[in-house]
């Protein structure tokens, strides 16, 4: 019975032992007379300044693969031990789809190269391949090759499905009964490493005096990787058939009377080039056409609740009018899990101008940038600060302009260009933000708190709650007139709030959070 | 009222969740093990084995040419109190295919060793076994106080910036233009076969029985 206490209470120590300290233990033993066994070679004397509390990071594997740099063939470098061997030729196996140059070009190592068996370049080789995302399990082994010190590397795969549900689209609002729509992507097409995307959405003819039904389609494809260069490439084709909303009454309400849509058609395309600037940051490089037919309402206006009528700004030309754009793009993201951050940041940034020059009907320029990071902070919780804004300077059009859906989670984004709600805010502290569904400079910081619930290897591999509060803003630095205000009143800027859980599963990666919930439905 | 539905979905989404891993958790819990410590010259030495870091596939994988590494970290807490000292180890093995030896390296307070054996189990052996490895000056073990040590051994652990690496495609498809609401500024949800990845092969966490430096 005595060693079965003891043992409860050694195994409840041990529950909490890496997290804080154990409780006092009556049944301590003292320390063992000395070791008769010689000491192990590979452990001398501490040093004399007595070890360091904190280990540190492991001394793993090198994360830098700079292929200019080949420490490991060095004799004289500490980090260098094993044999030297020469890649005599690399065979692979298991990849029943997908291309044998796909994989050879994912390797950091080719035919011909002479390693050492710690080169980083080997211990990465595994990594390399499975972030290619084709993959379930990858394995590495050398063998003998046909000569002393020449070895054959195998790579053995095992395939996955690499069909992707990128968005599923749904809802109503008071505007619209319903909406649906759904974007799809094979991310590995038969078997090329070649991405191909298609997504489309459909929202029917709402009670809005104006709107029409609504739908919008777009197919896409990409090559992450051109050869076996840093570059990559992809462009899409989009159609759309819309009406957009504009308000010609009321304040903050969403009744379909305080409304007005007109109708417009866009067709387009884009292209970009993609470089990978290091394993975790690309730039894109692009560029954007675009025919737009929209049927503007002349003498549209809107009664303000002090009585004014101002003129609708629809951000379009009436008619047939062409956007032409470039664009640059930063994108880096360090976040280990992606899914669940916990630490890590990730910063976009992108950059957008069109001209008549290049054959637009528009001149303008449109900046938006997002950077997330997170802090891990103990018993499992995180904090993250959460920012992202976005301005349209020149003459830019509508669907370019910042939308109160980008910045105010709870109502609901574009879906495909096409906007599904009124654009109508809840307008918490009842200022300004809530006036316009479009404005050209906008934005939103956001802290969010969150708490892992579990972690583990199948299935449902692990899940966050979060709880999240900041501000939005959204103006338009040209005003709406609005007389009689207060500086208050007249802040474009509002509070959001936000709660949820995130999962992460063996089919993917889902994010329930009230302020979505919100958006989906009749306000 | 439509607040309250999407938190009682997200309640009974998770409440479940956080059940079920209770009988499937990976955060690898502390076990129980039993320690031999001495002392020797100035330092409190340990002599343990972390041998079960290895399971059957793994230990196979030793012969496959790569490298395996071993981390190894040391902590000695007071009971009821903090840590005092801690200890780095780093061990790797390398089989050479065509001598047909493993070559061994081991780092830690004494500095590096380099080995070369014959048999997979002695390379075993040379990468989990803790023979007389100092963990603390005696400085810090007062006599008569009660500490335990706390030890976390990784298999083959890789680098954030290598897991972020891996599972950046996640967020890189063939890219969405029109909407700047989901991409940009707004959430992500994607459905599709998600393989899990760890941070390292295998994790072992494991604590000492309480002991004590009897006075002389």
């Amino acid at each position: 019975m005595g060693k079965v206490c003891r043992f409860v209470v050694v195994a409840v120590l041990a529950a909490a032992a890496l997290s804080r300290p154990a409780r006092a233990q009556p049944d301590a033993e003292p320390l063992a007379p000395e070791p008769a066994a010689p000491q192990a070679p590979d452990q001398g004397p501490p040093p004399d300044q007595g070890p360091p509390l904190d280990p540190g990071p492991p001394p793993g594997p090198d994360p830098s693969l700079d292929p200019a740099v080949d420490p490991a063939l060095d004799p004289a470098d500490p980090a260098a031990f094993g044999p030297v061997m020469t890649i005599e030729s690399i065979a692979i196996t298991g990849n029943r789809s997908t291309a044998e140059r796909v994989i050879r070009r994912a390797l950091p190592i080719a035919v011909g190269d002479v390693v050492r068996a710690s080169d980083p370049r080997l211990t990465q080789a595994r990594w390399k391949v499975l972030a290619l995302g084709f993959f379930r399990e990858v394995k590495l082994e050398l063998r003998r090759g046909t000569a002393r010190g020449q070895v054959i590397l195998v790579v053995t795969v095992l395939e996955r499905g690499t069909v992707v549900l990128n968005r599923l689209w749904f809802g109503t609002s008071s505007t619209s009964s319903w909406w649906l729509g759904t974007d799809l992507e094979e991310r590995n097409f038969a078997g090329t490493g070649i991405g191909v995307g298609a997504g489309f959405v459909y929202a029917p003819r709402n009670d809005v005096i104006g709107s029409r039904d609504q739908w919008a389609g777009e197919v896409r494809i990409a090559d992450a990787v051109l050869g076996a260069s840093r570059w990559g490439a992809r462009a899409a084709f989009t159609v759309e058939h819309g009406s957009d909303p504009y308000r010609v009454a009321g304040d903050h309400s969403t009744s379909p009377d305080d409304f007005r849509a007109f109708s417009y058609r866009r067709l387009g395309g884009r292209a970009a080039a993609t470089f990978s600037v290091t394993p975790l940051s690309r730039v894109v490089i692009g560029g954007r056409f675009e025919a737009v037919t929209a049927e503007l309402p002349t003498g549209a206006t809107r009664s303000l609740p002090d009585g004014q009528s101002l003129p609708v700004r629809f951000e379009l030309r009436d008619g047939h009018s062409r956007i032409a754009t470039v664009s640059l793009a930063f994108d880096r993201d360090t976040r280990p899990n992606p899914a669940l951050p916990r630490e890590g940041s990730h910063l976009a940034l992108a950059a957008e101008a069109g001209a008549s020059i290049i054959g637009g009907s528009y001149d303008y320029a449109t900046i938006v940038a997002r950077y997330d990071r997170w802090w891990p902070i103990r018993d499992r919780q995180a904090i993250a600060l959460r920012l992202a804004g976005g301005v349209a300077a020149g003459d830019a059009p509508r669907f370019d302009r910042i939308y109160v859906g980008d910045v105010d989670r709870m109502v609901a984004p574009r879906a495909l260009g096409l906007a599904l709600t009124t654009g109508t805010s809840a307008a918490i502290l009842g200022t300004a933000a809530g006036e316009v569904d479009t404005g050209n400079i906008g934005g939103a910081a956001i802290v969010e708190w969150s708490l892992q619930l579990f972690h583990r290897k199948h299935r449902i591999y692990g899940g966050d709650i979060f709880v999240g509060a900041g501000l939005w803003g959204l103006g338009d630095t040209r005003g709406s007139g609005v007389a009689g205000r207060t500086s208050w009143q007249a802040l474009p800027i509002d509070v959001v709030a936000d709660a949820g859980l995130r999962i992460d599963t063996e089919i993917g990666i889902f994010e329930l959070s009230l302020a979505n919930a919100l958006g989906r439905v009749a306000q | 009222m439509k607040a309250a539905i999407a938190v009682a979905i997200a309640v009974a989404i998770a409440a479940p969740s956080r059940v079920h891993a209770d009988d499937d958790d990976d955060d690898s819990p502390v076990q129980a093990q039993r320690m031999r410590f001495a002392e020797r010259g100035d330092s409190l030495v340990v002599t343990a084995d972390l041998t079960r870091i290895f399971d059957s596939e793994a230990y196979e994988a030793l012969d496959n040419g790569f490298p395996s590494t071993v981390v190894i970290r040391m902590w000695v807490y007071r009971e009821g109190g903090a840590p005092v000292a801690a200890q780095l180890l780093s061990r790797r093995v390398v089989y050479d295919v065509w001598d047909e030896v493993y070559d061994v390296r081991l780092d830690g307070p004494g500095g590096r060793i380099s080995k070369k054996v014959k048999f997979r189990a002695e390379a075993l052996k040379l990468l989990t076994n803790l023979d007389g490895v100092p963990i603390a000056r005696k400085s810090v073990i007062p006599y008569q106080d009660h500490f335990v040590l706390a030890i976390e051994a990784e298999l083959n652990p890789i680098s954030a910036e290598t897991m972020a690496e891996v599972r950046r495609w996640l967020f890189q498809g063939t890219g969405s233009g029109l909407d700047r609401g989901g991409s940009l500024f707004g959430s992500f949800v994607s459905v599709f076969v998600n393989p899990q990845f760890a941070a390292a092969d295998r994790v072992i966490r494991v604590q000492s029985q309480p002991f004590f430096r009897p006075r002389p």
